[in-house]
């Protein structure tokens, strides 16, 4: 006992010591600084001279011959990154600027994400850097996972589980399309194990999140798990859901036949006000009870959606649903870019990231509509096949899609507000997935 | 010690994540109808209202047309 207290005095003097000459050694710097700064003072110099000086300024010579600077983690960086690697991202940058504008892709989020990215990636000013605005960005609202929780306020806010409540057993095929994840999970340890490249089960699980084809729980999980791949992560999950039009349809024909196409589903139930005002209550008592991890984000959803069906705070549903996920998008995008930085997306990760993206993504569809053929050999009204994409929690593009799909088929099949059902349970599911993936790794 | 098999864990990982969230929407899915039908018992829709006010007023107007025609009939006789 007495020997634990001596050690333990001894230990808080040395501290005490180490903290005295840390001191002394700041005062040293900041005097030392200070000399320096009396003796910067301005000198009269002959007009070439401030021209030379002007010109080694520029961009231009910081592009081909770059200074040392270090990267956002304080480390000196290569060559590539500080050259050739920023020209490429720049060029990246003009190319995602290109696929919202010309061709509608998400415009809403990879504009801002694209044009952080350019920001990121201009020498010198050090935009991205801790001080830089896009850091105190990040800093802000993306380390603390503040920005993903605030959009899914404003997406509950928006959201209808009117659809879901009529037929709640299609909330399964919410769950199957969650296979994604977890499939990818394994594909992605499987490529680490066989040595293409290095991922820890943290970084797996944070890439493999984006099978569940939601952007802000793909932010959330990225920070949370695996800060470092947050930006080739952001950029392969919205990417991917602004191309759900052109990945799905696909899969989905592949996997049904023709008969199974044109099944028209029964009309939906009218569901009451008092049902859709308990529902988000009771799915966040649930999620208290079965897995607290996921609460930030079933909690956020369900706060908005319950302001929204209380009926009674119509001016704070309306800024959630507009202005303030609106703000927070333009911070979001912004922030994201700033991952975007070539010494941080120039990297061999990053394409395995974007082919793993995308298998999930594939994976999730395959599974929601598998599990839709399975639900129909129960007894029971039958079920659609096309609606269990709608199972990755891409809302309402996904839903769209399976209503798509459906009417190349049979003109009169209305499957949108059917498919809304497993798309809005794709969100809860997603959420219960991520939670599940925190809580591993507590 | 020897390295742990990244697979193996990645396996483990899927069957506990969607027993996970299979298991809570299948609780959702079962409180849901719970809710449904004890609202449905006890608090019925406002909509059930309409109907019968509806019928009523159509009842109204045939009872008028009735005694209209009824009037009409003992003020001819």
């Amino acid at each position: 006992m007495k020997n634990i207290i001596i050690k333990f005095l001894a230990l808080f003097i040395l501290l005490g010591l180490t903290s005295v000459f840390a001191n002394e050694h700041t005062l040293m710097t900041t005097e030392k600084k200070m000399s320096e700064h009396k003796e910067e003072t301005y000198k009269s110099k002959p007009i070439g001279e401030m021209i030379t000086g002007f010109l080694k300024s520029t961009g231009v010579v910081a592009l081909i011959n770059p200074s040392d600077e270090l990267n956002a983690k304080g480390e000196p960086m290569s060559t590539f990154h500080k050259g050739l690697g920023r020209v490429i991202m720049i060029l990246v940058t003009f190319f995602l600027f290109w696929l919202a504008i010309a061709k509608g892709f998400e415009p809403l989020l990879l504009l801002p994400i694209a044009f952080g990215g350019l920001l990121a990636n201009i020498p010198v000013a050090g935009i991205a850097g801790e001080h830089g605005f896009l850091g105190v960005i990040y800093q802000m609202g993306l380390s603390n996972e503040m920005f993903p929780i605030i959009i899914f306020m404003g997406v509950g806010a928006m959201t209808d589980f009117g659809p879901l409540l009529s037929n709640p057993k299609t909330a399964l095929l919410g769950g199957a399309a969650q296979f994604g994840i977890f499939g990818t999970l394994v594909g992605a340890v499987a490529l680490s194990q066989a040595g293409f490249v290095d991922f820890t089960l943290q970084q797996a699980s944070a890439i493999s999140i984006i099978g569940g084809a939601d952007g802000p729980t793909s932010i959330f999980i990225a920070t949370k798990l695996a800060p470092e791949l947050l930006g080739a992560i952001a950029v392969a999950s919205y990417s991917y859901m602004a191309m759900v039009p052109i990945i799905q349809p696909p899969i989905m024909k592949a996997l049904t036949n023709d008969a199974e196409r044109k099944i028209k589903m029964s009309t939906l139930r009218h569901v009451s006000r008092l049902e859709k005002l308990i529902f988000p209550i009771m799915v966040l008592t649930l999620s208290i009870l079965v897995l607290p991890e996921s609460t930030p984000l079933i909690g956020a959803f369900m706060f908005g959606n319950f302001l929204k069906e209380s009926g009674v705070v119509e001016r704070l549903n309306d800024t959630l649903q507009n202005a303030l996920i609106n703000i927070t998008t333009i911070f979001l995008g912004l922030g994201v870019g700033s991952k975007l930085a070539a010494d941080q997306f120039l990297v061999p990760e990053t394409m395995f990231i974007m082919i793993l993206g995308i298998i999930a993504f594939s994976v999730g569809t395959a599974a929601g509509v598998l599990m839709a053929k399975l639900m129909n050999l129960f007894p029971g009204h039958k079920i659609n096949p096309l609606i269990g994409s709608a199972g990755v929690s891409a809302v309402p593009m996904a839903a769209r899609v399976s209503n798509k799909v459906g009417m190349e088929y049979d003109r009169t099949n209305m499957l949108l507000m059917h498919a809304m059902g497993p798309n809005v349970a794709g969100v809860i599911g997603s959420a219960v997935a991520a939670g599940v993936l925190i809580s591993l790794f507590q | 010690m020897t390295e742990t098999n990244l697979i193996v864990e990645g396996f483990k990982f899927m069957g506990l994540g969607m027993g996970t969230v299979f298991l809570f929407l299948i609780i959702m899915i079962g409180s849901m109808n719970i809710m449904s039908t004890i609202i449905h018992k006890f608090f019925p829709e406002p909509q059930v209202d309409n109907n019968p006010s509806t019928s009523v007023q159509k009842d109204n107007k045939n009872v008028v047309a009735a005694i209209t025609a009824a009037i009409a009939h003992h003020r001819q006789s």
